[in-house]
């Protein structure tokens, strides 16, 4: 049973995430680490109306009857766990960088503020958008080096000390990328404002 | 072939007459097989004189359109027939090797009728069809019998029953492939009364697409949409479908001590993962199936499938028994026999209450873990309280005087759910035409396990169309005849997708659904002939007046009434659960 306490904490990053438009009424999960164990969002449940039976606790290191349950992705939290050193972990489905990942390999900020928090984001490509181990694996070993990452199509993937901290590298990314996009509405020439940007793209 | 072959083999075992008749397509277009078809036939050709067990039943062995076509779990089929067990319409379907090499011989269906004068077994090669001596093989086991008959996975395929069927257990199975079963309802039996020991296949054609790019791609898709569900892809090939144990014990929904309690405290030793940590050797995959669920276990009494969810289950929770070596020997002594597991564990579960209370001079009670084997045997074998016990737990019960104390529906023992704390699994149960079953479509999905989507499960109100819809889906995979775990990561619309591709026919996902509808409809209208009727509709006392004494479903009981009423509403019956003129002529069964 979820504590109180962090069932909060949940709550209210799961409507913040949806109240911010980065995700659809269903998609998306979120997930902590405790100990040798996973506690992670169910399959199907709305960020916005989260109640403490919508989480599923299931063990770290081997699979158990918490698959009948949780999201989906959990595969992917899985091994994110063990492969970083991460102890939160949110998916969700940010438009605009799901945009960007439709044409990019790397999404690179040009804004202060995403240059600074995050550099840049890579983007990996599986031919399994969900679920899958190929995709587990792919997106585990990007945020080896990564703090966030975007999924091609499909939507990004952050980690972190806490919920909130993964939480804020998705504020973030999304940010970044309304950025881009209005730049490029724009039509105008980038006036490079940063001192070795170009070493971005080989963060 | 592209979809159907177009034959259907019948085979008269009195006057020993082979005949070989055309498919009806316009029948195929409306039934599609396995289940769909087997009730459109046995329609015509068993009526309410008929008792079960004489020679005027028959049994209708029937694959789909899909089969042996390589969608994924195409190799599985049905067998239909009046139920000794219940007296219901009655159909079972297995998975494994058999329904596949059937198809390859080159029919859609298998109609037996009759009974032979001695033990009999019939072959089919490419050569024909043969009637041959089964003498050697009566009173031997499914397993003796299956290797005595040169099963070969790929190439030659046995059918047979066990000393259950041959003793005319009304709980006996039909297996294939040493240890599928075609197990609910007694469908052994009826072929014990025949004196039909085996059916062995050997095939040669090939169900080749019509459309094969379309094909290719709809392969590609449903095994990617398999691939990425955990459920199919992780859970199931990883843990079998007791994977389900800790989670459906968790709610407080695991039948306990023949549904006296609702959670066991040992569930955790019957469970998928105890499995895994224990007697389990390897998981095995049916012929064309990525999913793989099929438990291989070994004791030091043996090597063999099992135990399924439902197996550890019945021999387990529902006998206060946590050991998870007899529960799998018990399952073994049933393969052997031909027995089904469900109705066998319930019905012991049963006979060890009739026990406690000084209903039965009997050893037997909960937690007696080294009594289960031999209760078995003595099932099989007509032995002792096991010849009573033999024709399933209403019978028994009533025999003793307390015919409430049988956990079943239309006296079909009920599977691993208890309704109270699963409302549409109540009205599923009592309204499934072949008696309390999972099979007939599952409310855990919508219920505990959020597929598609999470439904408050003590709610009773909209559950009746929830379950109509699952009851008419479940009708649509039978008749194809598919795995149902396939439907747990693709939708109806795969299924109309890979079968226009498979056929060459443009069939649509409301085109299926409306076969389901058919099906359920013509089962009810069968089992109405029959005699059956809305007071049928119903469940265990104990659900209904007995609620939950403790746990997460503390309190609760079946509201079945108003879920009833709802149910025939939707379903376009009258107040009585009969089919209207209207929704027979919607569905084109208006010549009931």
């Amino acid at each position: 049973m979820i504590d109180k306490r962090l069932f909060e904490q949940f709550q209210y990053i799961g409507r913040d995430i949806f109240d911010a438009g980065l995700t659809s009424s269903h998609g998306g999960n979120m997930s902590v680490r405790v100990g040798d164990r996973i506690i992670i969002k169910r399959r199907g449940a709305q960020f916005r109306r989260l109640v403490p039976e919508d989480f599923v606790e299931t063990k770290l290191y081997s699979k158990d009857s918490g698959l009948m349950r949780a999201s989906t992705e959990l595969i992917v939290h899985r091994e994110i766990y063990l492969r970083t050193s991460a102890l939160a972990v949110v998916h969700c489905h940010p438009r605009s960088s799901i945009a960007l990942s439709l044409c990019r390999d790397e999404i690179i900020p040009i804004d202060n503020e995403g240059s600074y928090l995050l550099r840049k984001i890579p983007v990996v490509s599986v031919e399994y958008a969900s679920g899958s181990r190929e995709m587990a694996e792919t997106v585990a070993e990007a945020l080896k080096s990564y703090k966030i990452i975007m999924q091609r199509g499909h939507g990004c993937f952050s980690i972190g000390e806490t919920l909130e901290d993964a939480y804020q590298w998705v504020s973030a990314l999304e940010e970044v990328s309304d950025i881009i996009l209005k730049h490029k509405l724009l039509g105008e020439p980038l006036i490079e404002y940063r001192k070795h940007s170009e070493s971005y793209e080989k963060w | 072939m592209e979809g159907w072959t177009g034959k259907i083999l019948d085979i008269d075992l009195s006057s020993r007459t082979i005949v070989e008749k055309s498919l009806d397509m316009e029948m195929g277009r409306l039934y599609l097989g396995g289940r769909g078809l087997g009730a459109r036939l046995l329609w015509d050709l068993v009526g309410p004189q008929v008792d079960p067990l004489s020679p005027e039943n028959v049994l209708i062995f029937a694959t789909g359109p899909l089969t042996a076509s390589g969608v994924q779990t195409s190799n599985r089929f049905s067998v239909s027939t009046k139920s000794p067990l219940t007296g219901t319409v009655m159909d079972a379907n297995s998975g494994g090797w058999w329904g596949m090499q059937f198809k390859r011989c080159g029919y859609d269906a298998l109609i037996v009728r009759g009974k032979a004068e001695k033990a009999t077994l019939i072959e089919i090669t490419p050569e024909g069809t043969a009637l041959k001596d089964a003498a050697n093989l009566w009173g031997k086991g499914v397993f003796a019998t299956t290797a005595a008959l040169g099963q070969n996975n790929n190439k030659r395929n046995v059918l047979c029953i066990g000393p259950a069927g041959e003793n005319l257990s009304r709980l006996a199975a039909i297996m294939n492939d040493r240890e599928r079963a075609l197990a609910r309802g007694g469908p052994g039996a009826v072929m014990g009364s025949k004196n039909l020991k085996a059916i062995v296949v050997e095939g040669s054609q090939k169900n080749r697409p019509a459309d094969r790019e379309n094909f290719k791609f709809m392969l590609y898709e449903t095994g990617k949409l398999i691939k990425a569900s955990p459920l199919t892809s992780q859970a199931l090939p990883e843990f079998g479908t007791a994977v389900v144990m800790n989670v459906v014990n968790e709610i407080g929904a695991l039948p306990t001590r023949n549904f006296q309690q609702s959670q066991f405290e040992n569930a955790d030793k019957i469970s998928g993962e105890s499995l895994a940590d224990s007697i389990l050797v390897k998981n095995q995959a049916c012929w064309a199936c990525p999913i793989s669920c099929t438990r291989i276990s070994r004791t030091k009494k043996g090597e063999g499938e099992g135990p399924e969810y439902e197996t550890a289950w019945s021999f387990g929770a529902m006998c206060g028994v946590d050991d998870l070596e007899a529960i799998f020997e018990a399952n073994m002594a049933c393969n052997d026999n031909g027995l089904d597991t469900i109705s066998v564990g319930s019905t012991i579960g049963c006979a060890m209450e009739l026990a406690e209370r000084g209903l039965v001079d009997t050893e037997l009670r909960f937690g007696r873990a080294d009594l289960l084997v031999e209760t078995v045997h003595d099932i099989a074998l007509r032995r002792g309280l096991g010849a009573e016990m033999a024709d399933g737990s209403y019978r028994f019960a009533e025999k003793y005087g307390a015919p409430e104390l049988s956990m079943s529906a239309k006296k079909l023992e009920m599977p691993a759910y208890d309704p109270r704390a699963m409302q549409g699994q109540g009205l599923l149960f009592a309204t499934s035409n072949r008696g309390g079953c999972h099979m007939r479509g599952n409310m855990l999905g919508p219920e505990v396990l959020a597929l598609p989507r999470l439904i408050d499960r003590f709610a009773y109100q909209t559950k009746a169309g929830i379950v109509a819809n699952h009851q008419n889906t479940s009708a649509v995979v039978d008749s194809l005849v598919l795995c149902k775990f396939t439907n747990l990561a693709v939708s109806v619309e795969f299924f109309a997708r890979l079968l226009s591709a498979v056929s060459g026919m443009d069939f649509k996902s409301d085109d299926l659904m409306k076969v389901g509808e058919r099906t359920w409809n013509i089962e009810r209208l069968y089992n109405l002939r029959e005699g059956f009727s809305k007071t049928d509709d119903t469940l265990p006392n104990r659900l209904l007046e007995e609620p939950i004494a403790e746990g997460p479903s503390q309190g609760h009981t079946v509201h079945l009434a108003p879920m009833l009423e709802e149910y025939y509403q939707f379903r376009g019956w009258d107040e009585n659960g009969v089919p209207t003129l209207k929704k027979k002529t919607e569905l084109s069964l208006d010549f009931i």
